[in-house]
């Protein structure tokens, strides 16, 4: 393969878990939960593939399992933030800190060792190559969902006007639960394929800040699932440059920066206009 | 702990040795309380002036960084070193979440997206600075300090310094700044009443940026002393998170200045006691973070509770 092939696949293995979490976090947002999780979610995921997988023997399961792991992280968001009253930050920053310290503990359960689980059976590249096209078809899926769908529209009018959700007769926390739900099933999608696809194991901090990467994503793709994706394959492709760099012995850390500076700018404004969903974040009360 | 096939009553046994069982470590344990309140201080501050400021890790790390590397090449007499370097660290921590309060105040961006990412470009930064500008060998940290830029001990032989008044102090002027003074009413306006203290004269962006900065500064602030009074020097991962476990003490001390001093001393227990539960009891010390994190969604679900209960018809 040429060397501009070897880049094109590996920007598309680095994008692909940022494409799962990014959309993941459109989804949050345009339901009007702001999902700072990810990162724990994208945790919870991988290591419960992991886990899983170790226990049975049979890398498929440990993809569902991930998967739904990943859905309930993203549904105690969702619970918390709409039949609790905890503030969505808060609550976020819990999971976070919860995911990272259960994975920690629970590499000394399932393992019995610190830091980094023993290989277990997974996807292999076939599988890596199958959940990268699955990123792009999740992205196309989302697309037609959220502007085509019933179910988007429901989504949408939760993240801008929830009352008026209301006065149709849905209630708008219901619509946000099924979006924590779904958002945090594709987290933990991204999170499966970090450590059963891309590799064969978990180890402590694989995710490595791509949850934050991926709500640097949201923001830079305006809350749109293309937008998202695109943002996510520009960030995916820093990253291979990055490692191609590191092989010729360049020093990456500040290249490792220019996601979240780019997330920073967007903030101000220069990457034209952006707008959260109205009530992105807002909790809704009755 | 269970899980961990270990025996539970040890594992707490072994929490409680490891922070409360002696003088050296009690000590660890108020070491711990300490580097934690100088966050907690500046996540409620921020709070209360209805900003989120998750970005206290990084200000506390940009805050240890300009102190340990400032520090590292500064030879001068304590009472003019540990002044210019507890300064450098608040002014470093300042200047970080600056940037995110100039985001909100100047363009309306979210502080928690800034803060967030300011976390990590912070991490990053200092990675660059130590490893590639300093070419520190070995582990990623600066030289030492020298002792006379060392913050004095409170007992000798142990690692608690006056850090610890340091961070009272603060808490009780925040109290005193809270409850007494134009400043502390029209911040709280601020935060929990915005369009009344816009509609009152309040120049809300105005304030947003003043109150990032000042939280900053504390958070800064305590980078600084874990530098001078702990570590002695910067390293890469002087933080195991206390920024982020800050918004969980900040939450159970309510945002009270004084309530949370007794829960800094809270959690210090678990921080401190954590690595001797790993030894004797063979309970991981990531037990810990996995307890911070139900704590905040456990104590930040409380309100609403309370609040139910309250509802409940007395009989």
């Amino acid at each position: 393969m040429s060397a501009l092939q070897d880049f094109v696949t590996l920007t598309l293995v680095k994008a692909a878990p940022l494409i799962f979490a990014a959309l993941g976090g459109v989804i949050c947002e345009r339901s009007g939960i702001l999902n700072i999780a990810l990162e724990g979610q994208l945790t919870i995921g991988a290591f419960t593939g992991v886990a899983v997988s170790f226990a049975t023997g049979n890398p498929i399961l440990g993809l569902i399992a991930g998967v739904a792991a990943g859905a309930l992280g993203g549904m105690l968001l969702g619970f918390a933030a709409t039949r609790f009253g905890v503030d969505q930050i808060v609550a976020g920053t819990g999971i976070n800190l919860l995911a990272l310290g259960g994975a920690a503990f629970g590499l000394t359960v399932v393992f019995g060792q610190p830091g980094a689980s023993s290989e277990v059976p997974a996807l292999g590249s076939s599988g890596e190559y199958a959940l990268i096209i699955a990123a792009f078809v999740a992205a196309l899926l989302l697309h037609v969902a959220l502007y085509k769908t019933p179910w988007g529209l429901r989504t949408r009018a939760s993240g801008e006007n929830p009352r008026a959700v209301r006065s149709a007769g849905i209630d708008p926390r219901t619509v946000r639960l099924i979006a924590t739900a779904i958002g945090g099933g594709l987290a933990g999608l991204g999170g499966v394929y970090l450590s059963l696809g891309e590799l064969d194991l978990y180890s402590d901090g694989m995710t490595a800040g791509r949850g934050f990467i991926a709500l640097a994503a949201v923001i830079f793709g305006r809350w749109t699932p293309l937008g998202a994706t695109g943002a996510a394959v520009v960030f995916g492709a820093l990253a291979a440059l990055q490692f191609v760099l590191q092989r010729t012995g360049v020093s990456t850390d500040l290249m490792q920066a220019l996601p979240y500076l780019a997330a920073l700018a967007a903030l101000t404004g220069i990457a034209g206009r952006t707008r959260a969903p109205q009530s992105d974040g807002v909790p809704y009360t009755e | 702990m269970l899980l961990a096939g270990a025996n539970p009553l040890l594992g707490f046994y072994a929490l409680f040795q490891g922070a409360l069982g002696g003088k050296s470590q009690l000590a660890e344990t108020l070491v711990q309380t300490t580097s934690l309140l100088f966050p907690s201080l500046a996540v409620a501050f921020a709070f209360r002036a209805g900003l989120f400021n998750i970005g206290a890790e990084g200000q506390l790390i940009i805050g240890g960084l300009m102190a340990g590397v400032i520090g590292s090449q500064l030879n001068a007499p304590g009472f003019i070193a540990i002044p210019i370097l507890l300064l450098a660290g608040a002014f470093g921590g300042a200047a970080w979440s600056s940037i995110a309060g100039l985001l909100r105040a100047r363009f309306g961006g979210s502080e928690v997206i800034a803060t967030l990412m300011l976390n990590i470009i912070a991490a990053l930064l200092a990675n660059y600075i130590i490893v590639d500008l300093m070419k520190a060998p070995g582990a990623a940290e600066t030289a030492e300090l020298p002792h006379s830029s060392w913050l004095p001990t409170l007992i000798p032989g142990t690692r608690l310094s006056i850090a610890l008044p340091i961070a009272l102090a603060l808490a009780f002027v925040l109290r005193y700044i809270f409850d007494r003074t134009v400043f502390g009413y029209e911040l709280r306006a601020a935060g929990s009443a915005p369009e009344a203290a816009r509609r009152a004269g309040i120049n809300l962006p105005k304030m947003a940026f003043t109150a990032m900065a000042l939280s900053g500064a504390m958070a800064g602030l305590g980078g600084a002393t874990i530098v001078t009074g702990v570590l002695h020097r910067f390293n890469v991962s002087l933080s195991p998170g206390y920024g982020f476990i800050a918004i969980a003490v900040a939450l159970v001390g309510d945002l009270d200045p004084i309530k949370i001093i007794v829960a800094s001393f809270g959690f210090g227990i678990l921080q401190s006691g954590a690595l001797t539960m790993q030894a004797l009891a063979q309970v991981p010390k990531d037990v810990v973070s996995f307890v911070e994190g139900l704590a905040i969604l456990a104590l930040a679900a409380r309100s609403f509770v309370a609040e139910r209960l309250r509802a409940q018809p007395a009989e």
